[in-house]
């Protein structure tokens, strides 16, 4: 296992660079497939908005359907690329260094698919500025007491903080592209990189900037899962109307995005040779928050547990009796051995250091957050007051399309971010390694 | 003083620049700017330079953004009067959750304005006196001196283990 700190200024900068040179035949296959899967997911909305909302699966009682459950997973899976990049970097740690930008661009590709989910479900996509606050002659303004308006401001807020950041932080690693490009790229670069030379005018102003950048990312990621969970817990149905939902929704939010991380970073590293920069102890470290993070799930699915039997209401025991035993039992028992039981796997060390099985267990973390938001989404409002409004539902197939052209353009948006931007930061990488002895060519 | 010439002192390591930065007291010239791969807090103590004034911009944007946002919340409830129940029309508890992100997203944009203000960017004129390899694993000192002083600048920046690079 070799160690980030024997590296040198020179190896790190060929180790990053050497990722954009011109790719392979098989990644553009790999482009292909997944611009494929993308205008599958683009069909299936045009079709969907031609025909109307009815093309999904959503009925009476069940109105929100996939639509909502992939939201909350993208928006979910944004908060662990802002939980490296701000919360780790407030704290010191410097195994976020290697990883932080990979994390940083999950977020805003996961935080702009998110975003098109609300549009998507809206049916009438047209109709969506009806949310901006505006002067308009109907003399209407959105309620700012509604919590799908929180949303609108929490999720703009989200992606104009998050592209901001990512943007910053690449600055001087543009600037470091350029002065190796030549020709149209090189000029590309010189526009992108706004002319920064790394003066230390430009260095003191950065490192306040980047500072600040993280200190006030930091609570807005708590505030914008909180506010995301608020959709379901300032409503009255059982399983939905709960105080503990906005911590359980930030700590499941950041055990999926860590999850996720793993998932992108194990064939980014070996595929674009940054095991010297992205170490196995970086991966076990990834693993072992995944272990507290896949602990705080587990213990917000027992307290949701409690609660219904403490409460001594039976429409709260019953929901909850009906998510372990009902129709969608299956879905729950997939979300409790995923998210909960199968991390905990990564307390034996020779598993948190085995690349196959830490990115079995990614998927597998992923695979069971996305059933939680199943489980909370539909399992409750599928079961709650009235037996006679009671109703089961499953995604129609322009809801699997339209999902399918999610996760395609997720990948799509990263591959070509991985092989057009430095994936890593070489100037966080650099001011890490031991200052006067790292140099080398 | 004319200062119609500019020499840059390429060094391979950060203590050799700043033990560069701290030689340069006893002469006479001037320190235009450092650069480096990284941001050095070594090179920034050497010169003496100030904190950045960017954290009051960045208060100043939250501030804006704390008011706008409860400002926004309490005009459009006022405007379009939603009473349901004795719930009142305007509703601290909620308002907070707006002004809340609003003071964020506010401080935010002022922190990048800040920052490109007061780096000065976009400066693609700043690129006529740079060296590539300090994006890579130099650090360079741009000092501006007269015409003759041209050899003495270079020969200094040689002494201290460094090389050295005229701009005209």
């Amino acid at each position: 296992m070799s160690d980030s700190s024997q590296l040198t200024y020179a190896e790190i900068d060929r180790t990053v660079l050497d990722t954009l040179r011109p790719p392979s035949g098989g990644y553009w296959l790999v482009i292909m497939v997944l611009i494929l899967g993308v205008l599958v997911g683009a069909s299936c909305w045009a079709y969907q908005i031609f025909v109307g909302i009815g093309a999904g699966g959503q009925n009476i009682p069940v109105a929100w359907g996939t639509y909502l459950i992939n939201f909350v997973f993208w928006v979910g899976i944004a908060h662990s690329g802002t939980l490296i990049s701000a919360i780790l970097y407030l704290m010191r740690a410097g195994w976020r260094n290697p990883i932080a930008r990979a994390a940083e661009t999950m977020t805003v590709f996961a935080v702009s698919i998110a975003g098109l989910f609300p549009f998507i479900h809206l049916g009438r996509v047209w109709l969506v500025y009806y949310m901006l606050p505006y002067p308009n002659q109907r003399l209407l303004w959105p309620n700012f007491q509604s919590p799908l308006v929180f949303d609108v401001v929490a999720i703009s807020t989200y992606l104009t903080v998050s592209s901001l950041f990512w943007y910053t932080g690449l600055l001087p690693d543009l600037a470091a592209v350029r002065d190796r490009a030549t020709g149209l790229r090189q000029k590309i670069f010189t526009i992108l990189s706004l002319g920064w030379t790394g003066k230390h005018e430009q260095w003191r102003h950065y490192t306040r900037g980047y500072l600040f950048f993280a200190a006030l990312a930091t609570p807005l990621v708590v505030s914008v899962h909180s506010v995301v969970s608020w959709d379901f817990a300032l409503s009255t149905v059982p399983g939905w109307h709960s105080t503990i939902f906005a911590p359980y929704f930030v700590a499941g939010a950041i055990h999926s995005g860590l999850a996720m991380v793993l998932t992108l970073m194990i064939p980014m590293r070996k595929i674009l040779r940054f095991e010297k920069i992205v170490t196995m102890k970086i991966l076990e470290a990834v693993a072992k928050t995944i272990i507290f993070t896949g602990l705080i799930v587990g213990y917000a699915y027992g307290i949701e547990y409690f609660l219904a039997w403490y409460s001594n209401n039976i429409v709260e025991q019953e929901a909850f009796r009906w998510r372990a035993v009902g129709d969608y039992s299956l879905e729950f028992w997939i979300m409790v051995v995923c998210n909960s039981i199968v991390p905990l796997l990564f307390f034996f060390k020779r598993i948190r250091t085995s690349i196959g099985w830490l990115f079995t267990i990614s998927i597998l973390v992923n695979i069971g957050m996305w059933y939680e938001r199943f489980v909370i989404i539909i399992g409750s409002v599928a079961h709650d007051f009235i037996p006679h409004a009671w109703g089961l539902y499953w995604p129609s197939g322009i809801e699997w399309g339209i999902m399918l052209g999610s996760f395609s353009l997720f990948f799509l948006l990263f591959l070509l971010f991985a092989k057009h931007l430095p994936s890593i930061s070489m100037t966080e990488m650099k001011e890490t390694l031991d200052h006067g002895g790292g140099h080398g060519d | 003083m004319a200062t119609d010439i500019s020499v840059m002192g390429l060094f391979p390591d950060e203590q050799k620049t700043v033990s560069t930065i701290e030689a340069m007291a006893g002469y006479p010239w001037t320190i235009d700017q450092v650069h480096s791969p990284f941001p050095s807090h070594r090179i920034l103590d050497a010169l003496k330079v100030k904190k950045s004034p960017l954290g009051w911009i960045t208060l100043a944007g939250g501030i804006l953004g704390f008011i706008s946002g409860f400002s926004l919340a309490i005009y459009t409830g006022l405007e379009w009067k939603l009473i349901v129940w004795g719930k009142p029309v305007i509703a601290w508890f909620p308002f907070v959750i707006v002004g809340f992100e609003f003071t964020i997203l506010f401080s935010v944009i002022a922190n990048v304005l800040g920052l490109i203000v007061l780096s000065n960017l976009p400066d693609y004129k700043g690129l006529d006196k740079y060296d590539p390899r300090c994006s890579r694993e130099h650090f360079g000192i741009v000092v501006s001196c007269e015409q003759e002083d041209q050899e003495k600048l270079v020969d200094f920046f040689k002494t201290q283990g460094g090389e050295a690079r005229v701009f005209e």
